[in-house]
């Protein structure tokens, strides 16, 4: 059978298992995008403290996940974790992995955001008799927000890219869909293809709101 | 966590050289893939920045797809559709390591060109306009002209580029290419330790990216206060 042959018969249900593969990938690709942006805050924020005893061990965890693949990160945590008696479901290991990952990459996207507000803001705040804390909450970062959310927006594409790692430790997204697809009916260009299209779908618009708002961004300023 | 010294102790010898032998064909992916990467990223910027328009689409189009798609996706695309969709031909030289090469050049050729376009953008348009009334040619003023100049600037970029390949290439096990993480897979589950195998594999890892993101930022650094 030709491309378009196997296309025309079993094309619709393709297109259906794969679909049904997206609430994972979004499952996992939100989960972690929340967990990175949580822990990642905690990150930066030790990373810009005055304290060595906090800066030193957040730059060795940043040094660390952006200086190994994710892949391996998602490993030690499925199947290392079991040692350490710690038996997590690969959906849970794909959101802590990623996530653990992301918060290394996002945690330098808050700094420079942090770090693009000038420093006369804070001191004003910290005259005001506001603590460091309660300044950051409600000086530093709303402003910094504008800064931060093109790089965030780029980090999300990534992120959601980055779940279609997670089939190799067994979580049902759309790639693992796709593998069991191949696996049943021996085609492998219609699915694979099909289930590229899907991402494209999703990540080229998400590319184009990022540069969106960094021409906004730049208007802003 | 406290017996893990305990294990490396007793196993480490039986470990430490086969993954390090694996961990040759990793370098080996990273560096053809690297040279694939900036040749496809040179020939689509300068697509992108053709006067004609068709050539221009083109190239944009290959940089939205590669960069778009996830690595394990492209190199899914890249190994098993071309021999399902031309069965005629021959595919016998075309092997895991190949795909593997190919799918990951590929995606770093659309990373690649965009920042090759933006290194040649960032240069003032004066240069070129100099160049052209010397009475050199379009190419030749390219060639002398802007992409020495070029070079420069994106040569920070290109670095961390290539600590991102040298981790992406572990994902070329996805497609069974016999590189670290293949190897490290049948020793952690052959050994039962998991743990402590794949522990090892982040650390060799990490000694082979940490030297280069050093390197990129001493680099940026110069190049910051060469300004």
């Amino acid at each position: 059978m030709t491309f378009f042959q196997i296309l025309e018969k079993n094309g619709w249900y393709f297109f259906t298992t794969l679909l049904s593969g997206w609430p994972a990938t979004l499952t996992v690709a939100s989960g972690a995008l929340v967990f990175a942006l949580i822990f990642g805050l905690v990150i930066a924020l030790m990373r810009i403290s005055t304290w060595r005893l906090l800066r030193w061990p957040a730059t060795a965890y940043l040094e660390f996940f952006r200086g190994t693949p994710a892949l391996v990160q998602l490993f030690v945590i499925y199947f290392g974790f079991p040692d350490w008696g710690f038996q997590p479901s690969p959906l849970q290991a794909a959101i802590i992995g990623l996530g653990m990952n992301g918060a290394a990459y996002i945690s330098e996207i808050y700094r420079a955001g942090i770090e693009s507000i000038h420093r006369g803001q804070m001191e004003a705040a910290l005259s005001l008799g506001m603590t460091p804390i309660k300044a950051m909450q409600h000086i530093i970062l709303p402003q910094a927000i504008r800064t931060m959310l093109p790089p965030m927006t780029n980090f999300s594409i990534v992120l959601l890219k980055d779940t279609a790692i997670v089939f190799s430790i067994g979580v049902l997204e759309v790639m693992a869909l796709a593998r069991q697809l191949v696996t049943e009916t021996l085609t492998s260009a219609p699915i694979y293809l099909m289930a590229g299209a899907m991402y494209l779908c999703v990540t080229i618009p998400m590319a184009r709101l990022a540069a969106r708002l960094e021409r906004q961004r730049q208007a802003w300023q | 966590m406290l017996e893990l010294p305990q294990i490396y102790a007793e196993n480490i010898h039986r470990w430490l050289p086969e993954l390090l032998y694996y961990s040759l064909m990793t370098l080996k992916i990273g560096f053809f893939s690297f040279i694939v990467a900036v040749v496809f990223g040179i020939l689509v910027a300068l697509c992108r920045v053709s006067k004609n328009r068709l050539v221009r689409t083109l190239a944009i189009w290959f940089i939205e797809i590669g960069r778009g798609l996830p690595i394990v996706v492209i190199l899914y695309i890249i190994y098993f559709v071309p021999p399902q969709l031309f069965p005629g031909l021959n595919w016998t030289w075309f092997s895991d390591f190949t795909g593997a090469v190919l799918g990951l050049g590929i995606h770093g050729g659309a990373i690649l060109a965009e920042v090759f376009r933006s290194g040649i953008e960032a240069l003032h348009k004066g240069q070129r306009e100099a160049a052209m009334s010397l009475g050199m040619t379009p190419a030749k003023s390219m060639v002398y002209i802007i992409l020495p100049q070029a070079t420069r600037i994106v040569l920070p970029p290109v670095g961390n580029y290539a600590i991102g390949l040298l981790k992406d290439t572990s994902l070329c096990t996805l497609i069974g290419v016999n590189e670290i993480m293949n190897g490290a897979k049948s020793i952690a589950f052959s050994d039962y330790q998991p743990m402590a195998v794949f522990i090892l594999v982040a650390g060799i890892y990490f000694a082979m990216s940490y030297p280069l993101s050093l390197l990129v930022r001493a680099l940026e650094r110069r190049l910051s206060t060469a300004q």
